[in-house]
């Protein structure tokens, strides 16, 4: 398969506001940025309230049905502008070239519909109704789901935490998407279903050319299946880079993530933990948001907009303006 | 004083009869001596959290006993009478739906402390700001309501809210599954600063690198037996069970490679 030379998708000097009828609109994203190729794999990290959710549903057009707005930047898949999409726009790329895995494995299907059914409408959508019995029945089988038969004719309650995100997984793949979005896929799963569905990510992602985000708060995951990472932090990217740059952080909210990190930690060593907590949306400060949580912060930290990626796209990107600082860490 | 402080004998508990009987727990014996930090490991459905609830005392066994300084905890319908019932205390998993939503972190605290110390509104609510303080909440938060607070915040004061009755075992189940990494490793920082002030604990979770890195000895539990028991890290370094090995070999990065060598080796 032919990659073209420009990302499959580009997040462009996004910002998310939640406009309000009385109070002021509500930034809630400002300044990600990012690119992701294609067929890549990759992270997004950030604790709760980073906007990792909400970049997801700028990525699939559903940021306007929860409230939010892209007020400036922009989205360009494969070229095409979608900040100003309208819905119609979207309902031909959603759920065709743009696949999406919900969080909740557990509340994902919908309960009423059989496996059969809920693949069979996720199969229409293609616009081909034919064969769509045998091919939902591909669709497991690509899913690693063994005893296809009873398990088409059975309704989510029936099957395991694993087994239902399996199912989501094969309705996503589906159209066979350009690109898949894993919004924490595994989180509240076993360890040994989490390696099951991230050793079926990466299959899916060589065998058909899939590129895929997975978002995750853990490090330790993202690591060992992606190949570049976009970190967050209060609603901006602070730092872009491969699994291999990011041994070597740039930024100091990716620092404190890592070594942070009890997987790496000497056991009953003390952990280092983040200064505070990040701070709330609309609590936001001039400068930096990572300021008042930073060991290595300098007086223009604090000043002007929250600093751009410096660096090249596809190169090692930080937001940190004092990287000259970071070796005191 | 009995050789182990908290002790299970042969215990299973079974739920329903016929044909939707469920064993849960089938005849695990598990030991714990004062001051130590201990782990039960296993997956969902494993029987992790029905054997913490019947080590708290909610759950009373089917079949073997629970012993408290060489006291059986059940008797009859009742459990940890008299003074062994504040000693062991227990923290859920869940930060958002254990706390009352209507009462301040400080309320919370205050309430549990006025029951096991019978004292007045005033004394109670220093000791509980002075109990909060020590997990890291200001009085700024402590006033603030459950909905206030991030999930790492709120299960701090859970975790206050236990310590109230100064416990010598805390029994803690999956505390971490719930909040951010941050926030995890600021709650592991708070128990191992109670594990150096003698508390026992009982940490039972599905996260194999929160057990690693707090607990000496592990119980790693499969279908509700205990497949594989010992010293934490020979266990993390040389697991015998091949279920073990699977566990281990699950988990992504560094934690993971030597049991997924040796799963590779045969």
């Amino acid at each position: 398969m032919s990659t073209p030379n420009k990302p499959l998708i580009q997040i462009k000097d996004v910002v998310i506001g939640i406009p309000h009828k009385r109070r002021p609109t509500l930034i809630i994203v400002n300044n990600a940025n990012f690119d992701i190729n294609y067929g890549e794999m990759v992270g997004i990290v950030g604790e709760s309230g980073s906007g990792k959710t909400m970049i997801c549903r700028t990525m699939i057009g559903t940021l306007e049905r929860r409230g939010g707005k892209i007020l400036s930047g922009d989205v360009v898949f494969e070229g095409q502008s979608l900040a100003t999409a309208s819905e119609s726009d979207w309902k031909k790329l959603r759920g065709k070239s743009i696949g999406y895995v919900p969080q909740s494995a557990l509340a994902g299907p919908n309960p009423v519909l059989t496996i059969e059914a809920q693949l069979a409408e996720a199969l229409r959508n293609t616009g081909d109704t034919k064969n769509i019995k045998a091919r939902s029945k591909e669709l497991l089988d690509l899913v690693k789901i063994r005893r296809v038969d009873t398990v088409m004719k059975q309704y989510p309650y029936q099957l395991s935490g694993g087994m239902r995100q399996r199912v989501m997984i094969a309705c996503a793949l589906a159209t066979s998407p350009k690109l898949l979005i894993a919004d924490e896929p595994t989180t509240g799963l076993d360890v040994t279903v989490q390696s099951q569905i991230m050793d079926l990510l990466k299959e899916i992602r060589s065998s058909m050319g899939t590129a895929i985000v997975l978002i995750s708060h853990d490090l330790a995951l993202i690591d060992e299946v992606c190949d570049r990472v976009v970190v967050m932090h209060a609603g901006a990217t602070v730092e872009v880079g491969s699994v291999k740059d990011l041994e070597k952080p740039r930024h100091p909210y990716t620092i404190a993530l890592n070594s942070s990190r009890i997987d790496i930690a000497e056991p009953g060593s003390e952990l280092v933990t983040i200064k505070g907590s990040a701070p709330s949306v609309g609590e936001w400060n001039p400068g930096c948001r990572f300021a008042d949580r930073c060991s290595i912060v300098q007086s223009d930290c604090r000043i002007g907009d929250h600093p751009a990626l410096i660096g090249e796209s596809g190169t090692h990107q930080t937001a940190c303006i004092h990287t000259e600082l970071l070796e005191r860490i | 004083m009995a050789e182990f402080l908290l002790e299970a004998k042969n215990v299973s508990v079974t739920f329903g009869s016929g044909a939707t009987k469920v064993e849960a727990v089938k005849n695990v014996s598990l030991t714990l001596r004062a001051g130590e930090p201990i782990g039960i490991v296993g997956e969902s459905g494993s029987g992790k959290s029905t054997l913490a609830r019947v080590l708290a005392g909610l759950q009373v066994p089917t079949e073997g006993e629970i012993f408290f300084n060489g006291e059986p905890v059940y008797k009859g319908a009742k459990s940890y009478t008299g003074e062994a019932r504040r000693q062991v205390q227990m923290v859920f998993q869940d930060p958002y739906g254990s706390l009352n939503p209507q009462l301040t972190g400080l309320n919370a605290v205050a309430e549990a402390v006025r029951i096991h110390d019978k004292t007045n509104k005033e004394l109670s609510e220093t000791r509980a700001l002075e109990l909060l303080r020590r997990m890291g909440i200001a009085e700024l938060d402590a006033i603030k309501k459950p909905r206030q607070l991030s999930g790492g915040q709120r299960q701090r004061v859970s975790v206050a809210r236990a310590l109230s009755a100064s416990p010598t075992v805390l029994l803690a189940d999956e505390p971490t599954s719930a909040i951010d990494q941050s926030a995890q490793a600021q709650l592991l920082n708070l128990f191992r600063g109670l594990l150096d002030d003698g508390l026992a604990i009982v940490l039972v979770s599905h996260d194999l690198g929160v057990i690693r890195y707090l607990t000496n000895r592990v119980y790693v539990m499969k279908d509700g037996v205990f497949v594989e028991s010992g010293i934490t890290e020979e266990i993390f370094n040389d697991p015998r069970e091949e279920y073990t090995k699977i566990l281990l070999a699950s988990i992504p990065g560094t934690l993971g490679t030597a049991a997924r060598q040796k799963l590779q080796q045969g």
